[in-house]
């Protein structure tokens, strides 16, 4: 048995890296491209082209994301903070929600003294998108292609989400599948890195930052139509998502709303 | 990237400098190097490893806090979660979904808000408390069950040998 748990334990190690190895070949986030060229991917395949068709007529862009299991948490924080690169009001109103959530996440027993780091960069991130001049976007960029800011960006939103289902436990409990916890989901699903997510960590992050974020579903289901929903339901949408099968892109809309 | 881990790994440092949790000392093994650390780690009062001084070893990989780090006795050691050559198995020394052991799913598990002092917490109360449902040394697990008295035996004897003592001569 132990040499099967070591054997195990390579196994899983080696799993990793050649998925690391993979993965690494794709930038955390891309720059934006027309959306046409999601085409060239699925030439072969009438039941995708009907919906990308579906999907050109509603978004311009497509900007690609990591597929590196935080694909949720990254585009959503690049999407947002670039939203917000032109919305002064909005982006006082994230700041001073981001500014007091440590507090909030001390408050429910986060250790403060590994926290602190995490928000600190957080912020460091949050603070170059309101200052600043034309360089905003490229700071941005560049900052998200980053891996030690990047990855803490990753890390705090999945902390922020946690938070947020377990201040409302008894809420999430239903939504819980086998014999877990919320506060068990949350260490084993939500906080660790590279843990995929699902549509409770997308309602728990909208919620928590009472930010819209509308995913547009690309799947083999019927109909030529890529089915949007909105997170938390109701929300104008302030982030636009492709799903496709394990993974998440950031949208741009034709004619974007505020 | 690195960048940050070494960050994070100094802080960790000098946290467990100023205010050390009782009965561990923990630190790079030189300065120049904050990726190895040395911890020795008291036997926990009470139980059979009362009194020893373990030696380990911890190496962070260059994502830490992403990923945790491993752990290894640098000592003999006879325990059900601490295979032959001295490697840790437990809980929060792996991510979700990379336990070769299947831990109970409430158990704590890594994630970047852990330190190295809750791991080192861990691996006291590992000491103190075996879990012989995973059994990373399967002979230590069944003797743990079985046969107590002699499982004791050898830990004393484990414990007077990291203290430097030659073992008690049997009467």
């Amino acid at each position: 048995m132990e040499s099967n748990a070591s054997q195990d334990e390579l196994i899983i190690q080696q799993h990793r890296e050649i998925e690391r190895e993979i993965s690494d070949t794709i930038k955390l986030i891309g720059e934006k491209e027309n959306l046409s060229t999601l085409k060239n991917e699925y030439i072969n395949d009438p039941v995708y082209q009907k919906k990308i068709l579906d999907l050109c007529n509603k978004y311009e862009n497509i900007r690609r994301t990591r597929p590196d299991g935080n694909c949720f948490f990254r585009a959503f924080g690049f999407a947002y903070l670039e939203h917000l690169l032109d919305k002064k009001d909005q982006y006082e109103r994230f700041r001073e929600l981001a500014e007091k959530s440590k507090d909030q996440l001390i408050a429910l027993r986060f250790p403060k003294f590994t926290l602190e780091d995490f928000h600190d960069v957080f912020m460091e991130v949050v603070n170059a998108v309101g200052e600043g001049g034309e360089e905003r976007m490229s700071e941005l960029y560049r900052m998200f292609n980053e891996q030690g800011y990047s990855d803490y960006v990753v890390v705090y939103l999945r902390l922020i989400a946690s938070a947020h289902l377990q201040e409302k436990a008894e809420f999430y409990q239903n939504f819980i599948e086998g014999n877990r916890t919320v506060i068990d989901f949350c260490h084993q699903e939500v906080e660790p890195m590279y843990k995929e997510s699902d549509h409770i960590h997308i309602i728990a992050l909208s919620s928590a930052l009472d930010v819209g974020i509308r995913v547009r579903y690309m799947d083999r289901g019927d109909g030529s139509e890529v089915i949007a929903h909105d997170f938390p339901e109701g929300t104008a949408p302030r982030v636009h998502l492709l799903y496709r099968p394990g993974h998440y892109d950031i949208l741009y809309e034709k004619n974007p709303s505020s | 990237m690195a960048g940050s881990a070494l960050r994070r790994l100094m802080a960790e440092y000098k946290q467990l400098t100023i205010n050390p949790p009782e009965g561990i000392i923990a630190g790079p093994v030189n300065e120049e190097n904050f990726f190895e650390w040395e911890a020795l780690i008291t036997g926990p009062e009470g139980t059979c490893f009362e009194g020893g001084i373990f030696p380990t070893k911890l190496v962070f990989p260059p994502d830490y806090p992403l990923s945790p780090p491993k752990m290894q006795f640098m000592c003999e050691m006879f325990h059900p979660n601490i295979y032959a050559d001295g490697r840790v198995c437990i809980s929060i020394l792996h991510a979700p979904g990379d336990d070769p052991m299947g831990y109970e799913s409430s158990a704590e598990r890594w994630s970047p808000v852990q330190s190295v002092e809750k791991i080192l917490l861990s691996v006291v109360s590992m000491l103190a408390e075996p879990n012989d449902e995973s059994g990373a040394n399967v002979d230590a697990a069944k003797m743990w069950r079985e046969n107590r008295e002699e499982f004791n035996k050898i830990a004393e004897r484990i414990v007077r040998k990291t203290l430097g003592i030659p073992a008690v001569t049997q009467v």
